[in-house]
């Protein structure tokens, strides 16, 4: 009985700091504001809203970005843990990588927003370069939009990838391999029986874990795009400070909301698919 | 670390004590030392018996609380030093760069606290609604009948302060040809270069400059729908820069063209000649727009006295010619520039306008809101 | 689910556990071109940060970050980070070394509530969190304004010492650090470890000292460096609560100061590296000097 008693500052902690702002969210979702009167009543206008016109673009953008983001910040992020894993000098290239990974993947707002204006603004050295030097454009390619943001996203995206799936690389052990080249298989049926199942959960997890992430990801997009590009993170910041529309923080609950049961869907999904995968390859 | 642990026990502690035992009491008098009911209630100088007894109430509360006023938003960098240099109080800045939002989502949040702002400067809708939630105290300054009728609030719950036109502000250094109209932002050799101040949806300097732009393409103080119209074909021109403008961004080139207020496009002009760049600012000839910010005191204050002698300040000669100085129009002008008080050289210093500015009503800004919220994400993103 | 867990599980740990896999023939020149692209990737828009930062209009100097130390608000910033991070990883181990301790001898029943609970701040968007937690704390004013516990809620935001900062940073970090811990004790097999000081008739206490503490301490260091790096780099909930942190200054004098501000990030950055390769270098070699 003392022992559970010993847990409990635990879960009081996270009862008090987690789940009840997120009980309050969904609250306080349905009461909506009066734009004349200013008064407070209960009511769904709010949830509502959000499915509708600009916030629900605002949501299947949010969506596409992370996806994209996710899907291409694992593929980047395990070629290059593979990439570091492999090489000659391994011990001190995986120390670098790594720490350099912890890094990066806490480095964003602000000051990732404009080391990339730095690169490929308006008054970038690679824009420069490009132009001036070698005469030719960006090619229509500007940084204000989806791609540029993806492109800025990866940047905080890659080295978490790597941070989270080095760990399960080491876990392939080169026995393996040995054993199974000594058994006559070739890469293919390596890959396929042995490297593939023991990879493919972490791989997906971490997946999942770039997903939630770019996802979330509020201040680089602020400092970059403002209201050009639509995503839930911009709306619901919006919503709590302006200067011009009144009254819209209701709106900023719901939607911050809807974040949570978005993302607590893709869990679901992730969950039912790893699931399906481990019954699929056993 | 061990200390503030320490103090914060001590302050939950003692403050638990204080009030258990006092009972509890009107939410304006707590935090603050030495406030007075009567002078959170005062509703001018002569309620405190005198400019003189006003500001030895300020000076004995000592502090006053400010937020979201940028430095170089105005002049009120100067305003700030000359007020608390003149009067001997210190002035605790707080995020200046908050929105109007952030200002009363402060009075709200922080009601109690001794951080909480004292005094607001806030774009026209939201000193209504300020009014309207009851977070506002009524104050008419010593010099409140110079100011027009349409300018303030009957009972004084807040009060017009500066304003200015919509520009064009250009780097000359780096752009061979400079815009002074509207329609000269179309031309393809400002690729990528026309910026904002900001989100209009979330700025007012924003949503004026798109307010500007509908007068300047067949719209009205009624119809902001032309101008954002215009921004769509920008942006389909490629002309279009969503980065808010900031002097950096401006310095480094990224946002050579800035539509924002005269005033603050007019401050970036000293700063930047130290640095070897040419910067111009001209108002547009096809779209004239023009608007105030207002000034308001919290009902919930933990300096009323400080408050009110602020408001004295800014609205006395003194105060009003340091916005002069900073390039925007004080509220007071046109009953300065008879009395001939106005600061006639920063008079000179003020971008040349061409015609009459009309100002928009409460209802028509409601309105133009609205559009704005339902079309500019719609049309301007992906 | 397991397998997220699982994933992150080595998120903790930042020196190798088994020996470096060899390269294979002929897949040296992908490997290179790997490093090669991404490499560039990730320099580029740094050099181009510090490109930035020392030009002057009339050559290069370092002019700005010799500008640092005394820039306005700097030392406050950072000093108030500096602290709330420490705070941080404090009562974040405070709070979980017992639990997972606990999890792993004693209640391996609630492992999976507890490892959902943490899972939770991973996946949930800092900016839904916070506009909860600014919810919650506008209960003071409106609701019960003018007792003890109003008090207390303001005591939490007291500016010079946000306390409300440090309360939600633990439940950001409690992910990195449950994760860190829980390998370290599993990896340990502290069962064993506390059954055989428990027979020689150690107490409790002493176990928890001179047994769990020690075996932990990688996992402790990883999880108090991961801590300090998020810390140290969140920028959205202190914006929205309104406090001002190293990140938020940052970003306050970009506008103004936007070559300073570059510079400071870009310092900030390199000494978090430098700082994570020494850990790591020293990790290695107490690592190796323990085994036998």
């Amino acid at each position: 009985m003392l022992v559970v008693l010993g847990a409990l500052p635990f879960f009081l902690y996270v009862a008090i700091f987690l789940l009840l702002p997120i009980g309050v969210l969904a609250v306080e979702s349905f009461r909506a504001t009066d734009p004349t009167t200013f008064e407070e009543t209960w009511s769904t206008a709010s949830v509502a809203a959000i499915t509708e016109g600009p916030y629900r673009r605002a949501y299947v953008g949010s969506l596409q970005l992370s996806a994209i983001t996710a899907v291409l910040g694992a593929v980047f992020g395990l070629a290059l843990a593979v990439a570091v894993l492999g090489a000659r000098r391994g011990r001190l290239m995986r120390r670098l990588v790594l720490t350099a990974s912890a890094v990066l993947a806490n480095f964003g707002g602000i000051p990732l927003a404009f080391a990339f204006l730095a690169t490929i603004g308006n008054a970038g050295v690679v824009t420069a370069l490009l132009t001036d030097t070698l005469g030719l454009g960006l090619g229509g390619f500007s940084l204000f939009s989806m791609a540029g943001l993806a492109l800025v996203y990866l940047y905080f995206l890659v080295p978490l990838m790597v941070l989270t799936i080095v760990p399960a690389l080491e876990a392939l052990r080169p026995q393996w391999r040995e054993a199974s080249d000594n058994l006559g298989a070739t890469g293919w049926q390596y890959w396929r029986y042995v490297g593939g199942p023991v990879l493919a959960p972490p791989v997906i997890g971490a997946t999942m874990l770039l997903f939630a992430s770019a996802f979330a990801a509020y201040a680089t997009a602020d400092a970059l795009v403002g209201s050009s590009v639509p995503l839930v993170t911009l709306q619901i910041a919006n919503s709590l400070s302006g200067d011009v529309v009144v009254g819209s923080e209701n709106r900023g609950k719901a939607l911050a909301l809807g974040m949570v049961v978005l993302v607590g869907l893709v869990m679901i999904f992730y969950a039912w698919v790893q699931r399906r995968t481990q019954r699929w390859l056993a | 670390m061990r200390r503030s642990t320490l103090r914060t026990a001590v302050a939950v502690v003692t403050a638990g004590l204080t009030l258990t035992a006092c009972g509890s009491d009107d939410g304006g008098s707590s935090g603050g030392g030495g406030s007075d009911t009567d002078t959170a209630t005062a509703t001018s100088v002569e309620d405190f018996g005198g400019m003189d007894a006003l500001v030895e109430a300020a000076q004995a509360e000592g502090t006053l609380n400010v937020i979201a006023l940028p430095p170089d938003w105005a002049n009120y960098g100067e305003m700030l030093e000359t007020f608390s240099e003149k009067y001997d109080i210190e002035i605790n800045s707080a995020t200046p760069d908050g929105s109007s939002q952030d200002e009363l989502n402060a009075v709200e949040s922080q009601r109690g606290q001794d951080r909480a702002p004292d005094v607001l400067d806030l774009g026209t809708n939201f000193a209504r609604q300020a009014k309207a939630e009851g977070l506002t105290a009524p104050y008419q300054v010593a010099t409140w009948d110079e100011i027009p009728e349409d300018q303030k609030d009957p009972e004084g719950n807040w009060v017009n302060d500066y304003g200015g036109y919509i520009s064009i502000g250009c780097n000359a250094t780096v752009i061979a040809e400079c815009p002074t109209s509207f329609a000269d932002l179309l031309d393809p050799q400002y690729a990528g270069q026309v910026a904002l101040n900001g989100d209009p949806t979330q700025a007012a300097a924003a949503f004026s400059g798109v307010w500007a732009a509908s007068l300047a393409n067949g719209g009205d103080l009624d119809d902001i729908g032309p101008g954002i119209d215009f921004f769509v074909q920008i942006k389909d021109a490629g002309n279009f820069n969503p980065v808010e403008i900031t002097p950096a961004t401006i310095q480094s080139g990224e946002t050579p063209i800035a539509i924002d207020w005269d005033y603050l496009n007019a401050s970036f002009t000293e700063t930047f000649a130290e640095e070897g760049v040419e910067w111009e600012v001209h108002v547009p000839s096809d779209g004239l727009f023009g608007g105030y910010y207002s000034q308001a005191i919290s009902k919930f204050a933990p300096h009323p006295a400080a408050a009110r002698l602020w408001q004295e300040f800014l609205y006395s000669d003194e105060g009003q010619n340091i916005w002069l100085a900073g390039g925007a129009r004080p509220v007071r002008l046109p009953a300065m520039e008879e009395a001939g008080t106005a600061d006639t050289e920063a008079l000179a210093g003020l971008p040349e306008v061409t015609g009459t500015a009309e100002f928009p009503t409460a209802e028509q800004e409601t309105v133009a809101q609205q559009v704005m919220g339902e079309r500019w994400n719609a049309e301007m993103s992906g | 689910m397991t397998a997220l867990i699982e994933g992150v599980a080595g998120a903790g740990s930042i020196t190798p556990e088994t020996p470096v896999r060899r390269g294979r023939r002929g897949a040296g020149a992908w490997r290179y071109a790997v490093l090669a692209v991404l490499g560039l990737y990730f320099i580029v828009p740094i050099a181009a940060s510090v490109w930035f930062t020392v030009r002057e209009r009339d050559g290069v100097s370092l002019e700005t970050y010799a500008e640092i130390p005394g820039a306005d608000g700097f030392a406050e910033a950072i000093t108030r980070s500096l602290a709330i991070a420490g705070l941080t990883v404090v009562i974040a181990l405070v709070l979980m070394v017992p639990t997972v301790v606990l999890v792993n001898l004693r209640l391996p029943r609630l492992r999976t509530t507890v490892e959902l609970l943490t899972l939770m701040p991973l996946v949930l968007p800092p900016i839904a969190l916070v506009v909860g937690v600014r919810s919650v704390l506008a209960w003071a004013p409106d609701y019960f304004f003018g007792t003890p516990l109003a008090e207390a809620f303001f005591a939490l935001q007291e500016p010079s010492l946000p306390w409300i900062l440090v309360f939600v940073y633990v439940i950001l970090a409690l992910p990195f650090v449950y994760r860190a811990l829980d390998a370290g004790v599993r990896g340990a097999d502290l069962r064993t470890l506390t059954e055989a000081a428990r027979n020689l008739g150690a107490s409790w206490p002493r176990v928890l000292v001179s047994v769990v503490l020690p075996v932990l301490k990688t996992s402790v260091l990883n999880a108090a460096f991961l801590t300090l790096a998020l810390v140290m780099g969140e920028y959205t909930i202190a914006v929205i609560l309104g406090f001002e942190t190293f990140p938020t200054w940052i970003v306050r004098i970009s506008g103004s100061q936007p070559q300073l501000s570059v510079a400071v990030s870009v310092l900030s950055l390199v000494i978090t590296w430098v700082l994570l390769l020494l850990i790591s270098a020293l990790d290695r070699r107490r690592g190796t000097k323990e085994s036998s």
